[in-house]
């Protein structure tokens, strides 16, 4: 992959951020002379044998440099990888991410596993922070208000530990804190959902050298030896797409998929919804005929998994980040933000558990590696999910017609189940009755459930946006999402915003004439968009100097004399897409310039209060004029590193989605 | 006066990014934990550290803060920045098959070459073979893992790689040798004087760049 001089400028800032100039300096090496032998880099870094070495071998270990050692002249050549290099801006997202789904202690592992580059499970097994359920520096006091947030998980993934945590009232957290954490049911559910992968060999090869070294296997096969011609060039490039999924493929979740459900997750669905799972908890610790129900129903889904959850995971495995499916999970919170504008909060919800269906079955958010050219993009749908599917995983708390319009009389039930959940809020011991009533209701509520969850996504399948389609077959209805127009749609909004901003809503009419009808010249434009010429020629000149707009001549004669020639105006959104990428690039280094200035500004300041005697008790040792400052200081970095995030949105949808 | 309006200060508007969400907030704060704990991690390493007790003579010392730099008792609190990655003996095994074969010294500190440790040792070891200088390499590696305690193997590995640079007639290679060989040297004898160097004492600029016209180190007397 060749950078431009923005990403590698970016990268080369991200990894001095990140683990010092060192690596910086390595890096930019790399990028600047591609891939290099260890004499050579030594030669154009000027950096010292030792530095060298060590820093290579820890740049590998964190996948920051690919290394490849060829078989003709035995010498080994190292090339940077600015993938692995940007995705250190996201690992906030994809911290955030984990611990949204999967809780405090599956984040934790998850940002260890970051900090290790790849780590063997059995090296995991040996680290003090992963061994109790709280980290191990927190003060008592927060870590008891956050406890039943924490306590998700052992729940969900260990039986054990789930019936004694229920029972925990505030003077048996001490005791639930030197609970062993179950590390192996946490890697399994981070498995099963695809967000690390197991270590390959090609992974720290370069995605050429791991082609080549496939296009060379797969020619070698006899069987390919005995064809010929065009049959040749095609199995061959088959085979060698084979091999190669073959080598970089560490997919883990096969096999810990549970009834096409990842493990851990169930649980987490039923009390996604915060009001309902906030009142369960009150119960719990109100009453003792709380924990009652709430273990009965953990019995009814988590005993078929005991026997598979007691196996540990091979100590020996290798594990790894995977960001290529952590992307398609970015992508999905994304359109269920987009969903979540223009419906209500239960059809959003509604849409989040089909697109998490989806996800589960989807390795990376699209095939080919490059964005194809507009319009050169067929439409690839995921696979569909049937309704019945969906309307098991949804929250069966959630109010699903009370946004909708009235149905059909038969559905008098339904209205009363829309308003359960109020009820619920009222009388915590309700609920009992409710779950008698659920069991005799139950083929009713299901059927009603699916018809509206069908309305609801219906909704959601109509323009602007087509969030979601779906397709009639014998067996009912299924529920598809076509990522390719989306993603376009992504882009195309993103564009918009964009023209919106700088240059105001004429300009935005503008580019959607322009984008809907192609070339027009300046006559027709104004026909259509009914704008003021004088308007009209101001806004498309503006547009025209920064890019988004551009001017064809079409002379009449040989002379191509102005008044003899047509000027049509047109938008090329896959040259503007690529524009404003770098331009982000440009936008996001910049941004991290600023915060290495600011920091050095108030370097004598930082350098305070990194001190090892100041670091851990700054009230104790800072004055608090000092302390104000320091708070302002992290609020700026904070502001900073946000606008650095939501650029980083941006790149997402115009490179990786 | 119309010339002048042009320079009056206008009223700019100032657009302001919206306030960090909750979600934002907790991404940041996650992405500052991670870098926090790169940051207090073996690796995070900088090329100089500016204190006085940089060699003399280096870049470091040259930028050396007269005023803030100077040694004070608080000092040994200040938060000390390694220059070099720690790689070994921190408490985490490497994965060695994972790396590549010249660099298994330096993650390993008991590294023997020769010992047969899985079955990829056995897959280089073959493919080395083809080189012509395989031989050689092999032995030098044996004495390199004898004198270890003396530190002297690094100009050894060196010299090798640098031998199969020679191999292929770079010109630019072999002067880099030359000069490297000095500075190493230097590194050795604790920074003795040594006449090759008078000249360009401190910036290895000329060297570097190959501004030299190829000679080696004999022509750099005549700076």
């Amino acid at each position: 992959m060749t950078m431009s001089q923005y990403a590698a400028e970016l990268c080369a800032l991200l990894i001095e951020d990140q683990f010092g100039d060192l690596f910086a300096r390595i890096f930019t090496t790399l990028q600047r002379y591609e891939r290099l032998p260890l004499p050579r880099l030594k030669f154009y870094s000027r950096l010292t044998e030792r530095q060298l070495h060590h820093g290579l071998a820890a740049m590998i270990q964190h996948h920051l440099v690919f290394h490849f050692t060829s078989l003709e002249d035995g010498n080994t050549y190292y090339a940077a990888n600015p993938q692995a290099a940007y995705y250190l801006i996201r690992s906030g997202k994809i911290i955030h991410l984990v611990e949204s789904r999967l809780g405090e202690y599956a984040a934790r592992v998850m940002e260890t596993i970051l900090y290790l580059g790849h780590v063997p499970i059995k090296h995991l097994e040996t680290l003090p922070d992963l061994r109790y359920l709280a980290p191990p520096a927190a003060a008592n006091g927060v870590v008891k208000e956050e406890e039943p947030g924490e306590e998700q998980e052992p729940q969900e993934l260990d039986m054990e530990a789930g019936k004694e945590t229920n029972g925990a009232n505030g003077d048996h957290a001490e005791e639930v804190l030197q609970k062993p954490a179950p590390l192996h049911s946490t890697l399994k559910a981070l498995a099963s959902h695809g967000y690390i992968i197991r270590v390959k060999d090609a992974h720290f090869q370069s995605p050429e050298d791991n082609y080549i070294e496939a296009h060379k296997a797969a020619s070698n096969r006899s069987d390919i030896k005995m064809l010929k011609g065009k049959r040749l060039t095609e199995e061959l490039l088959q085979k060698t797409e084979e091999i190669l999924r073959e080598r970089t493929d560490g997919d883990l979740s096969e096999g810990l998929m549970v009834n096409g459900l990842p493990r851990g997750v169930k649980r987490k669905i039923a009390n996604g919804v915060p009001e309902s799972a906030s009142k369960w908890r009150q119960t719990d610790h109100n009453g003792t005929n709380g924990n009652h129900a709430d273990d009965d129903e953990e019995n009814d889904w988590s005993e078929d998994e005991d026997g598979l959850d007691n196996i540990p995971m091979e100590p020996s495995l290798v594990l790894r980040v995977n960001y290529e499916k952590l992307d398609v999970a970015l992508r999905n919170a994304r359109f269920v933000d987009m969903a979540r504008d223009d419906a209500a909060p239960a059809t959003a919800e509604v849409y989040e558990t089909l697109l998490r269906r989806i996800e589960y079955v989807t390795k990376r958010c699209r095939d080919t590696t490059e964005i194809p050219r507009e319009g050169e993009e067929g439409e690839q749908f995921s696979i569909p999910i049937e309704t019945y599917k969906i309307v098991s995983d949804v929250d069966p708390h959630l109010d699903l017609s009370g946004c909708m319009g009235p149905l059909n009389p038969a559905s008098a039930s339904v209205n009363r189940r829309g308003k359960r959940p109020l009820e619920n809020g009222v009388n915590g011991d309700n609920h009992y009755d409710d779950n008698e009533e659920e069991d005799n209701a139950d083929d009713d509520d299901d059927v009603s459930r699916a018809y509206e969850i069908n309305q609801h996504l219906q909704l959601l399948e109509q323009a602007p946006h087509n969030l979601a389609s779906h397709v009639r077959l014998s067996d009912g209805i299924k529920w598809r999402v076509g990522f390719r127009g989306l993603a376009r749609k992504l882009r195309h909004l993103e564009l918009e915003r964009l023209v919106e901003m700088r240059y105001g809503d004429v300009a935005l009419r503008v580019l959607r004439v322009l984008h809907a009808k192609g070339k027009l010249d300046e006559k027709r434009l104004q026909e259509i968009s009914l704008l003021p010429f004088k308007d009209l020629r101001q806004t498309l000149a503006s547009m025209q100097a920064g890019g988004f707009v551009d001017l064809q001549e079409v002379p009449k004669d040989a002379q191509r004399q102005p008044s003899k020639t047509i000027f049509l105006w047109y938008f090329d959104p896959d040259r503007v897409c690529s524009s404003v990428l770098e331009d982000t690039y440009k936008a996001m280094s910049r941004t991290l310039q600023r915060i290495k200035f600011e920091r050095n500004l108030r370097r004598d300041f930082l350098d305070k209060t990194e001190r090892s005697d100041v670091k851990g008790n700054e009230e104790r040792w800072l004055s608090e004029g000092e302390l104000e400052q320091l708070q302002r200081w992290r609020n700026m970095e904070a502001i900073l590193l946000g606008v650095v995030s939501r650029l980083d949105d941006m790149v997402a949808v115009f490179r990786d989605f | 006066m119309a010339f002048n309006s042009k320079f009056i200060p206008q009223a700019f508007v100032v657009p302001n990014a919206r306030k960090l969400s909750e979600k934002e907030r907790s991404e940041v704060n996650h992405y500052r934990h991670l870098r926090e704990r790169f940051h207090e991690g073996p690796y995070y390493s900088v090329l100089d550290t500016s204190s006085s007790s940089a060699k003399k003579g280096s870049a470091a010392r040259t930028n050396f803060d007269p005023f803030h730099g100077m040694p004070s008792y608080s000092g040994r609190y200040q938060k000390k920045r390694r220059t070099l990655p720690k790689i070994a003996n921190i408490g985490r095994e490497y994965e060695t098959r994972y790396f590549p074969r010249e660099l298994w010294p330096t993650i390993m500190p008991n590294f023997r070459p020769n010992a047969s440790i899985d079955g990829f040792h056995a897959q280089t070891a073959l493919s080395g073979m083809k080189r012509g200088f395989e031989d050689d390499e092999d032995e030098e590696d044996d004495d390199a893992a004898k004198r270890r305690a003396t530190g002297a193997d690094e100009d050894e590995g060196e010299g090798d790689a640098d031998e199969g640079e020679l191999l292929e007639g770079d010109e630019e290679a072999e002067e880099e040798i030359v000069d490297d060989d000095f500075e190493d040297d230097e590194d050795d004898m604790g920074g003795d004087y040594n006449a090759e160097q008078y000249f360009d004492g401190g910036d290895d600029e000329f060297g570097d760049d190959g501004f030299g016209d190829g000679g080696g180190g004999g022509d750099e007397d005549t700076y």
